[in-house]
């Protein structure tokens, strides 16, 4: 299956509250606007049909304009699945957001199960001023099983400045369970924070935690876990030394 | 230029050599902080961390100081290498990484102002005073005339042999058998480097950004316990 949906935010000056521009969905990504109280869009992103599913290509394109505040969340876990004919999958993110814009991208967890291929990129690009915050948690495999392949990817740049570029490759067991690369944990979780407030963390760390600041401003926590609820429960805990 | 007639194979082999006063042997690359929390004892877990930290930190090493001896080979303006420099530190998110890889930059930059005194290295200097270590590495090779493999292959060498010595100085390793672990990565090791010579001409921005998430939890624990209580080695 291919599918491109899109979702366009806009600060409105009239209401002073961040209006959806545009909204397209398209199976199986289908994007529900939200009721919120505040001048912040809230979107959920769901996942209509079994997908991703070996031979899927999605993508989500998503503009955030000057000043809009745009929240995209998830409602379910993602299974990677693999397809009939064992194709790869490929979901792709990739949002522009303008000056003072703030896009927050969370997403719940991808489970990459037994013999899935699947590709995961995100890329982001932000005008002067603008914020971010996304995240991404990863579980190698459902209860008792091995993981599939997963390669993922992500792209932060503001303006001409690279602000963060790291790519992953899952699902080699001799790598994933070596000290150096995922200790043989089973959920990768990982959280960016530019912009703002982010742009000035200081390090802080626990045994398998941590927040470290990136060298143009923002900061990344990273958490490795035995189960998703542990992960996110640990990366809220490096977010909130963030400020 | 061909490097068996100019004979700059040789600036690999100094580079890479743990005499090589870049202040290298003061880093464990993480070894010391999993040691401490019990996740390596012997050399059977050794095995493991080096071939995890060699496909991750040791390929990006690989990468970009393939990229800097292309880059001093061709030629390139001064501000190139402040390009280089950002991204690989937009791909090193550890704090500590960064800090460490910079302190083995400057020790590697001050050994060859004196060694390999170039116009090429005080440009690079004067864009980036603290250069990240495979920039200056694969820039000194690449200005002696060796190849982007050879800059490759030293870099990648030196994320294992570095972690390798000091596991026999923290757990009292046979010598022999870490050796023998080492000298077991050596067509991983070529692997890595072929990898990051196939890119080296490369746009900077389009260079792969391998991470190795446990070791940026390793590395910013280490730095975090070093401030707390007495550590052997400064990452």
């Amino acid at each position: 299956m291919k599918a491109t949906a899109e979702l366009e935010a806009e600060f409105d000056p009239a209401t002073g509250r961040t209006v959806l521009r545009r909204l397209r969905s398209m199976a199986p990504l289908t994007l529900l606007p939200q009721r919120t109280a505040g001048d912040v869009a809230l979107v959920h992103l769901v996942n209509s049909a079994t997908a991703p599913l070996g031979g899927d290509e999605l993508a989500l394109h998503v503009r955030v304009g000057p000043g809009a505040h745009l929240r995209l969340s998830g409602v379910a876990a993602t299974l990677a699945l693999p397809g009939q004919r064992g194709g790869v999958s490929a979901m792709a993110v990739h949002a522009e957001v303008a000056a003072d814009g703030r896009f927050e991208h969370l997403p719940e967890p991808t489970v990459v199960t037994a013999r899935a291929r699947h590709h995961a990129l995100l890329t982001a690009e932000l005008d002067t001023g603008a914020s971010l915050r996304t995240r991404e948690v990863l579980v190698l495999g459902r209860d008792g099983e091995r993981p599939g392949d997963l390669t993922t990817a992500m792209h932060v740049t503001r303006g001409e400045t690279a602000v963060l570029r790291q790519e992953l490759t899952i699902g080699d067991a001799l790598l994933d369970a070596s000290p150096a690369y995922l200790a043989g944990r089973r959920v990768l979780g990982t959280e960016v924070l530019v912009g703002g407030d982010a742009d000035t963390v200081a390090p802080a760390s626990g045994q398998w935690w941590s927040l470290t600041p990136l060298p143009t401003g923002g900061g990344l926590a990273t958490v490795l876990a035995e189960d998703a609820v542990t992960a996110e429960r640990e990366l809220a805990e490096a977010v909130r030394h963030a400020g | 230029m061909d490097s068996s007639v100019t004979g700059a194979g040789a600036v690999s082999l100094i580079l890479a050599d743990s005499r090589f006063p870049g202040g290298g042997h003061v880093h464990s690359g993480g070894l010391e902080e999993a040691v401490e929390r019990g996740l390596i004892r012997d050399s059977a877990d050794l095995r493991p961390f080096l071939a995890g930290r060699l496909r991750a930190a040791g390929e990006l090493a690989a990468v970009f100081a393939a990229a800097a001896a292309h880059a001093a080979a061709r030629g390139v303006t001064p501000r190139h290498w402040a390009v280089l420099d950002g991204e690989l530190d937009a791909r090193t998110p550890s704090a500590a990484q960064r800090e460490a890889s910079r302190a083995q930059g400057r020790g590697t930059a001050r050994a060859a102002k004196a060694a390999w005194p170039s116009p090429v290295l005080r440009e690079l200097l004067a864009e980036t005073p603290r250069p990240h270590h495979p920039v200056i590495l694969g820039a000194i090779t690449g200005l002696s005339g060796g190849r982007p493999v050879d800059a490759a292959s030293a870099a990648a060498y030196l994320a294992v042999s570095g972690p390798a010595s000091a596991a026999v100085r923290l757990l009292g390793l046979d010598p022999l058998a870490v050796n023998g672990i080492v000298a077991n990565l050596s067509h991983a090791l070529d692997a890595v480097a072929a990898r990051g010579a196939a890119v080296a001409g490369h746009d900077p921005r389009d260079l792969p950004a391998p991470g190795a998430p446990a070791l940026d939890l390793l590395a910013e624990a280490h730095v975090r316990h070093h401030k707390e209580e007495v550590r052997l080695f400064a990452s």
